[in-house]
C-alpha cells in the first residue's frame, strides 16, 4: 500500500474510533440506560449524617465536668499496606501509641483480603499526633468524638457517664439525656472523581446542633471537700461505703453529693456495677439516733412534750413489751433537752410513747420517710416506712431510736433540713438550669416547698437542742466547728441482717452517721455523713463526726459562711 | 489553460457571504459558554474554598473544647491542690478570726474603710 492509501486507512480508522467515542457520549448523554444512570448516581451521591455534640455539664460556678471531645478511630487498609510492602514500618509505627502488642498489630494488618480494619477505636488526637505526621499510606483516622470528664472521679455518682453511643447512662447525664443530646445533621451532595464533596452539588445542608448545657447545683470545691473528707474517713475506719451531702438549707440545692467507692466516668466500664450506685440516694439503711431529732421536734410540736419535761431513762435498761430497750450509757432522770444531747433511746421512746403510734407514723412521713424526695437524678430510693398497722407493740419504741424503718441519706439530710429551715421541708435538686446553644436559659429549677412537717418556734427550739450536741457532754462534741455553732444528731444502728442469714440485726455490724447544720440561728448549709461497716469504732460521732467536722469548716470557709449565715451577696446569687 | 484559469477565477469570485447576525450568534453562543465555563470554575473554586473554611472551623472548635477540656482538667481541685504542692505553695481558707467583715449598708463606715486601704 502506497503513501497516500496508509493514510487514507489511518484517517479512517482513527476517525472510526472518534465516531465510536462519539457515539457512545451520545449515547451516554442523550439516552443513557437506567443501570448506567443508577451506577453513576451512586458512585457520585454523597449523604452524610453528623451527630451534634452532647452538652456540657457544669458546676454552679461554670466549670465544666463533662464535655464531648473529638476523637479518632485508628483504621487501616491492609490490602493496601501489604501490596505496599509496608506492613513492617505500619506495625512498628501503630504499636507505639496503641494498647496493643506488636503481634496483636500484626495479626490485625496481615489480612490480605481485607480493606478496612479497626485497629482502636476513641483515641485522643494528641496520642495520634506523632502517627498522623509520618502520614503513613493505608492508616486511616477516622473522626469521631467522645464523651469526656476532665475532673476524673468527681462527682462521678452526680455527673453520671453515657455510653459510646452518646446516650446518657447514669447520673445527671441519665436524667437530662434529652437536653444534653444534640440534634443530627444531614448533608446529601455528590463527589468528584477524588471523592471530594463537590459544594455546587449540595442540595441538603442542615447543621447538626450541639445539645444544651446543664449546669448543677453542686460547686467542685466544696464537692472535693466532700470527697477528701470521706477518703480520709475509709483510710481510717475502713467501712464497706461512705458518703455524704451538703446542701443548702434555705433551697435545698445539693451544693455536693459524694459517695465512695467511686469510679473514674472516663472508663466506667472497668468499675463494678456496685462502684457506681449513688449511695447517697439509693442506698437505704436503719438510722439510728438521728432519728431522735425528728422524733422529739414532733413531739415538741405536738404539745406531747416540752424542753424541760423529765423522763426516768432507767438507769440504761428499761423492759418494755416483753423487750429490753438499752442505753448506751445508763442515765437516770434526764430532761428531753439532755435525752436529745446524751442520745438516750429510752428517752426517745418513752417521748414517742406520749406521742402514740398514729401522730408518730403521720409525723415521720410528714418528715419525708416512706417516700422519695423528687430529687432529680435517676435511682432515688423512697425507703420504708411500715403503716400502723404493720406494727408490733414495741415498733413505736425502735422507730424512736431510729430502728425499723429504712431511710436514705437524702431522705434523712432533707428531714433534718426541715428543722434548719424553720420547719420547711424543700426538695433536694441538683439541676440549676439547662442553657441552649444560642445562651438562652430553656430550663431552670426554682426552689420549691414540700412541705412543713413542724412550726418555725418548734423549729427553732429543736435547733437550740441540737446544738448541744456538739457542746462539750454531747456525742457529737467531734463535729463542732472552731467559730461556728453547729447543730446536728449523731446515729449508730447495728446493721440488718438479711433474711438469707437468718435476718435480725449483726451483732458487730453498724452503720455510723453524724447529720448537722450551721450556723445554728440562721442555718445555711446542712450535712450528713455516712459509715457502712466502719472498723475499729463504731459510733456516729467518732466515725462521721471529724469528717462532718472536715467538710463544714472547709465549706464555711469557701462559701464565706459567717457564724450569722450565708454573706448577702451569695443569697442574692442563690436568689437570683 | 486560459480556459481553465478563467473558470477557477470565476469560482473564487463566487464567495458566500458569512450572514453577520449568525456571527453575532456565534460569538454570544461562544461568550456564554466561555461564562459559563469561567463561572463554573469560580463556583468550584469558592466551593473549594467554603469546604476549606468549614473545615478550619471544625478544627477550631476542636481545639477551643480541647483547651476548654485541658484547662477544666488543671483547675480540677485535686490537680490544683497537686500543682500546689508541687510548687511547695501551702494554701488555706482563712479562720473564721481572720476575716474582716464589711457589711453592706454599712454606709460611711464602710466608705471610710475602702479609702483607708
Amino acid at each position: 500500500m502506497n503513501y497516500k492509501g496508509r493514510t487514507i486507512l489511518a484517517s479512517v480508522l482513527i476517525a472510526a474510533v472518534f465516531a465510536g467515542l462519539g457515539v457512545r457520549l451520545a449515547f451516554l448523554h442523550l439516552r443513557p440506560s437506567a443501570s448506567t444512570l443508577a451506577r453513576i448516581e451512586k458512585g457520585r451521591h454523597m449523604e452524610e449524617e453528623t451527630r451534634g455534640p452532647r452538652g456540657r455539664i457544669l458546676d454552679r460556678g461554670g466549670n465544666i465536668l463533662a464535655v464531648d471531645i473529638a476523637a479518632r478511630h485508628l483504621c487501616a487498609d491492609p490490602k493496601f499496606i501489604l501490596e505496599n510492602g509496608d506492613i513492617q514500618q505500619v506495625c512498628e509505627a501503630v504499636t507505639k501509641v496503641v494498647p496493643l502488642s506488636r503481634s496483636e498489630v500484626w495479626k490485625l494488618l496481615d489480612q490480605p483480603e481485607r480493606q478496612y480494619v479497626r485497629i482502636n477505636k476513641y483515641m485522643r488526637e494528641k496520642t495520634l499526633e506523632p502517627l498522623m505526621a509520618m502520614k503513613l499510606k493505608g492508616v486511616i483516622f477516622e473522626e469521631t468524638s467522645m464523651r469526656n470528664y476532665p475532673k476524673g472521679a468527681l462527682g462521678a455518682h452526680v455527673i453520671g457517664f453515657s455510653n459510646r453511643e452518646g446516650v446518657g447512662s447514669a447520673g445527671a447525664e441519665q436524667r437530662m439525656n434529652s437536653y444534653l443530646q444534640g440534634t443530627t445533621g444531614l448533608r446529601v451532595s455528590q463527589k468528584d472523581g477524588r471523592r471530594h464533596e463537590i459544594y455546587s452539588r449540595r442540595t441538603v445542608d442542615i447543621e447538626p446542633q450541639s445539645g444544651a448545657d446543664v449546669y448543677l447545683t453542686i460547686d467542685q470545691q466544696v464537692q472535693h471537700f466532700a470527697e477528701r473528707a470521706l477518703d480520709e474517713l475509709v483510710e481510717q475506719y475502713h467501712p464497706q461505703g461512705a458518703w455524704a451531702i451538703v446542701q443548702n438549707v434555705r433551697t435545698g440545692e445539693i451544693l455536693a453529693m459524694a459517695s465512695l467507692p467511686t469510679y473514674n466516668p472516663n472508663c466506667y466500664g472497668a468499675a463494678p456495677a456496685e462502684w457506681m450506685r449513688n449511695r447517697t440516694m439509693s442506698y437505704g439503711y436503719e438510722p439510728g439516733s438521728v432519728m431522735k431529732a425528728m422524733i422529739v421536734a414532733s413531739a415538741l410540736d405536738a404539745g406531747a412534750v416540752t424542753p424541760r419535761d423529765v423522763f426516768d431513762c432507767e438507769n440504761g435498761r428499761w423492759m418494755y413489751g416483753g423487750r429490753a430497750l438499752h442505753d448506751s450509757h445508763g442515765e437516770g432522770l434526764l430532761s428531753v433537752a439532755d435525752i436529745i444531747k446524751k442520745s438516750s433511746n429510752i428517752g426517745a421512746a418513752k417521748i414517742a410513747l406520749q406521742m402514740g403510734n398514729e401522730k408518730v407514723y403521720q409525723s415521720l412521713r410528714s418528715f419525708g420517710f416512706g417516700s422519695r424526695t423528687g430529687m432529680d437524678l435517676p435511682g432515688e430510693e423512697a425507703g420504708i416506712l411500715w403503716p400502723v398497722s404493720n406494727w408490733s407493740k414495741i415498733s413505736i419504741t425502735r422507730l424512736a431510736m431510729g430502728h425499723e424503718i429504712n431511710v436514705t441519706a437524702l431522705q434523712m439530710l432533707s428531714a433534718l433540713s426541715a428543722i434548719a429551715n424553720d420547719g420547711i421541708r424543700m426538695r433536694p435538686y441538683m439541676v440549676q438550669k439547662v442553657v441552649d446553644p444560642g445562651g438562652e436559659t430553656i430550663f431552670e429549677t426554682l426552689p420549691s416547698e414540700l412541705n412543713r412537717p413542724i412550726r418555725a418556734d418548734t423549729a427553732k427550739t429543736m435547733r437550740r437542742l441540737l446544738a448541744r450536741v456538739t457542746q462539750p457532754g454531747g456525742t457529737g462534741t467531734k463535729a463542732a466547728v472552731r467559730g461556728y455553732p453547729v447543730a446536728g444528731k449523731t446515729g449508730t444502728a447495728q446493721k440488718v441482717r438479711p433474711k438469707e442469714e437468718g435476718g435480725g440485726y449483726y451483732d458487730h455490724k453498724y452503720v455510723a452517721s453524724f447529720a448537722g447544720f450551721l450556723p445554728v440561728e440562721n442555718p445555711a448549709i446542712s450535712i450528713i455523713v455516712v459509715a457502712d461497716d466502719p472498723q475499729g469504732a463504731h459510733y456516729g460521732g467518732t466515725v462521721c463526726g471529724p469528717a462532718f467536722q472536715r467538710i463544714a469548716d472547709q465549706t464555711v470557709r469557701y462559701l464565706r459562711i459567717s457564724p450569722q449565715g450565708f454573706p448577702t451577696e451569695y443569697v442574692s446569687e442563690i436568689e437570683e | 489553460m486560459k480556459k481553465k484559469q478563467k473558470r477557477k477565477s470565476r469560482k473564487a469570485e463566487v464567495r458566500i457571504p458569512f450572514p453577520n447576525v449568525l456571527a453575532m450568534v456565534l460569538v454570544c453562543v461562544a461568550a456564554s459558554g466561555l461564562s459559563y465555563v469561567w463561572l463554573c470554575a469560580r463556583c468550584d473554586t469558592l466551593g473549594d474554598e467554603i469546604r476549606r473554611l468549614e473545615s478550619v472551623r471544625r478544627t477550631v472548635r476542636q481545639q477551643s473544647i480541647a483547651e476548654q477540656d485541658r484547662w477544666s482538667n488543671m483547675l480540677a481541685p485535686a490537680n490544683f491542690e497537686r500543682a500546689l504542692r508541687h510548687h511547695r505553695l501551702a494554701m488555706t481558707l482563712p479562720d473564721e478570726r481572720q476575716v474582716v467583715r464589711v457589711r453592706r449598708g454599712s454606709g460611711e463606715q464602710g466608705l471610710k474603710l475602702a479609702y483607708n486601704k
